[in-house]
């Protein structure tokens, strides 16, 4: 497999030397041709300066970046052939529709005929058909959303960045449009690299998730392994919100002396008598699907989701804990 | 007012407030009236009875004006000697205003995307400090630096460019004995003086131009002279048609700089001045008047069929 996009040591830094802030700090990355990547963190952890410095509006202080293996840290953005969808869109308000997706084309210097062609072809890719003699304000945020994929994806990059591209709209429409966004890109067999604060659109739609923290990568790993097999606390505990154990409650939970995490999900209420692990129900909190019932056990919070339908608890009983030993989950890394 | 309100007057405050809280409109209205008072009649008004003026026309003779609708007085403006005064005026109110765009341009591409903090304090003293004094003093100022005298003459010698100014002097038209008696030194001093009119409106509107607007442009492919040309100059339109509203409309309203600075050839401005005052001949000053007026009217029209108001 080609590697499509490749980060060796590379740093981003700014302010003055004596307040540095290190938005991106010594991160080896690669992305494989063709994948479904997501750089997924809290806001301020370095993952949209990351999506930056593969479009070109930010340069690594150190480090280099190889895109299909060329260094390309000097060349600008519009020597490279990546495309973004932005965060809020960026269309040209001025343009319509059509004169917005072909903007790129016409860049180029291809000829009208076939740029209006080929935009048109792109709006319905994007199921837009009918829309191109519009401006962008007479569109919904959902429209405009793939106006913008429409005008990134007609210029046929290598690889496509999306920087939150789902994050403005509402729920419903962010489900319908997670599903288009993972099913267009494995038709048009582009790389997809998207940034995202949400980590449940970046395990569903993902085929590789790298976690940031603090400038840093914490994990890189396919969804699962982000999910079942979070190297650290932080991952543990971004990735759904995981209960973090410490060294002496993962022994009383049946592991060795080391740092672990246990899904709320993989956690059973069971009775108190003869359990292996007991707690004290202090909050119960409904999800709709399940209820999250929080307890204390060992003086440590712990969270275990109950499925609907089940007892529940009440607030200030006894509860017993089971699960399995396999999803207790040893942090090596913490 | 005083420490202590008396129960009455706290009633009664409080029923205006809770009347303007049910009705909404009725304070709308109150505080609409007063400016609206004063556009309407007094605003409107003296521009409607100009424009009545206009219609009127005066007795060869007597020198009386005659109190009878008639077209008589737009038709004098187009005698070759009214005629050559518009033709001036315009032309003077567009060269001033394509040189206050191409020059404000990049003081106000500067102040709003790159200048924060203290840098946007010393753009806004800048422009604004020029604004603070008298108009006049700055106008006969400027008579003194482009005297035959004045230092820019000076200055050209002292570098050995003089003869560069003398040949620049004798291009006709807009040449002259020195440049505070040309048309060029007009042109200098309305550009000095409405520079600022046109720099704030377009700084506001490039301003508001997204940063992520022109990095998509970027992104699409385009250097930056086409994403100054297809995305920075149409988003900042608006501002620029703003901002050449002023330089127009005052360039061809004012009757001071071209008579302090220049060859005397009367422009719109001084030519109402005269025809009401001296000449006593109010319909035809009326008549010139509504020219500027017509010409901003067909300007805005224009701007708008092209598209420069759809980014608003």
């Amino acid at each position: 497999m080609t590697t499509a996009v490749e980060f060796s040591s590379v740093s981003r830094h700014f302010g003055a030397p004596d307040r540095l802030v290190k938005a991106v700090d010594q991160v080896d990355l690669v992305i494989e041709e063709g994948s479904f990547f997501a750089m997924l963190g809290p806001s301020g952890s370095g993952k949209t300066t990351c999506l930056r410095l593969i479009s070109g509006f930010e340069l690594p202080s150190a480090g280099e970046i190889r895109i299909f293996g060329e260094n390309c840290s000097d060349v600008p953005p519009n020597r490279r052939n990546v495309n973004t969808v932005f965060q809020d869109y960026a269309l040209f308000p001025h343009m319509t529709v059509r004169d917005n997706v072909a903007y790129g084309l016409m860049v180029k210097g291809i000829d009208r005929r076939t740029r209006r062609s080929r935009a048109d072809d792109m709006l319905a890719l994007v199921k837009l058909e009918g829309f191109g003699d519009r401006k962008p304000a007479q569109l919904s945020g959902g429209q405009r959303q793939r106006v913008a994929l429409a005008r990134a994806l007609v210029n046929e990059p290598r690889v496509l960045l999306l920087d939150e591209p789902l994050g403005a709209l509402d729920l419903k429409l962010r489900e319908a449009m997670q599903d288009e966004l993972k099913s267009l890109q494995k038709r048009l067999g582009i790389t997809f690299v998207f940034v995202t604060h949400d980590q449940g659109e970046a395990l569903s739609m993902a085929d590789r998730v790298a976690v940031f923290n603090q400038g840093k990568v914490a994990q890189v790993g396919s969804p699962s392994d982000i999910y079942e097999r979070p190297a650290t606390r932080f991952v543990a505990d971004f990735v759904g919100s995981s209960n973090v154990l410490p060294p002496d409650l993962t022994r009383a939970f049946g592991g060795p002396a080391e740092w672990a995490s246990l899904r709320p999900e993989a956690l059973r209420l069971v009775a108190s008598a003869g359990a292996r692990v007991t707690g004290r129900v202090t909050a119960l909190r409904y999800l709709g699907a399940g209820t999250r019932v929080a307890l204390e056990s060992y003086g440590q919070e712990l969270a275990v989701l109950a499925p609907a339908g089940s007892a529940l608890p009440e607030t200030g009983a006894e509860v017993g804990l089971d699960w399995d030993a396999k999803s207790l989950h040893m942090m090596a890394g913490a | 007012m005083g420490s202590a309100a008396s129960p009455l007057q706290t009633g009664l405050a409080e029923r205006l407030t809770a009347l303007f809280w049910r009705r909404p409109r009725v304070l709308l209205a109150l505080l609409l009236a007063p400016p609206l008072l004063w556009l309407g009649l007094v605003y409107v008004g003296s521009l409607a009875a100009l424009l009545w003026q206009s219609f009127y026309s005066i007795d060869e003779f007597s020198g009386v004006v005659k109190q009878e609708f008639t077209l008589k007085t737009f038709g004098e403006l187009l005698l070759p000697q009214n005629y050559d005064i518009i033709l001036r005026t315009v032309s003077m109110a567009a060269a001033v205003t394509l040189a206050s765009v191409i020059l404000a341009f990049p003081v106000a591409f500067f102040a709003a995307r790159f200048a924060n903090g203290r840098w946007k304090a010393v753009f806004y003293l800048g422009i604004m400090l020029p604004l603070w004094s008298s108009y006049l003093v700055k106008v006969y100022a400027w008579k003194l630096i482009l005297a035959k005298e004045g230092i820019i003459t000076w200055a050209a010698n002292g570098i050995g460019a003089g003869s560069v100014l003398d040949a620049v002097l004798t291009t006709p038209v807009i040449g002259g004995n020195s440049l505070s008696t040309s048309y060029l030194g007009t042109f200098l001093v309305f550009v000095y003086v409405w520079l600022p009119y046109m720099i704030l409106p377009m700084q506001a509107s490039l301003e508001r131009v997204p940063t992520s607007m022109l990095e998509a442009s970027a992104d699409l492919g385009a250097g930056g002279l086409r994403t100054l040309w297809s995305v920075t100059l149409p988003l900042a339109l608006p501002g620029v048609i703003a901002g050449s509203i002023f330089t127009f409309s005052l360039t061809l309203g004012d009757y001071i700089i071209p008579q302090i600075i220049g060859n005397s050839a009367s422009f719109i401005g001084m030519a109402v001045y005269q025809l009401q005052g001296t000449a006593g001949n109010i319909p035809l000053a009326a008549a010139f008047a509504v020219i500027p007026i017509l010409i901003m009217l067909v300007y805005l029209a224009i701007a708008r069929r092209l598209g420069a108001f759809d980014a608003l």
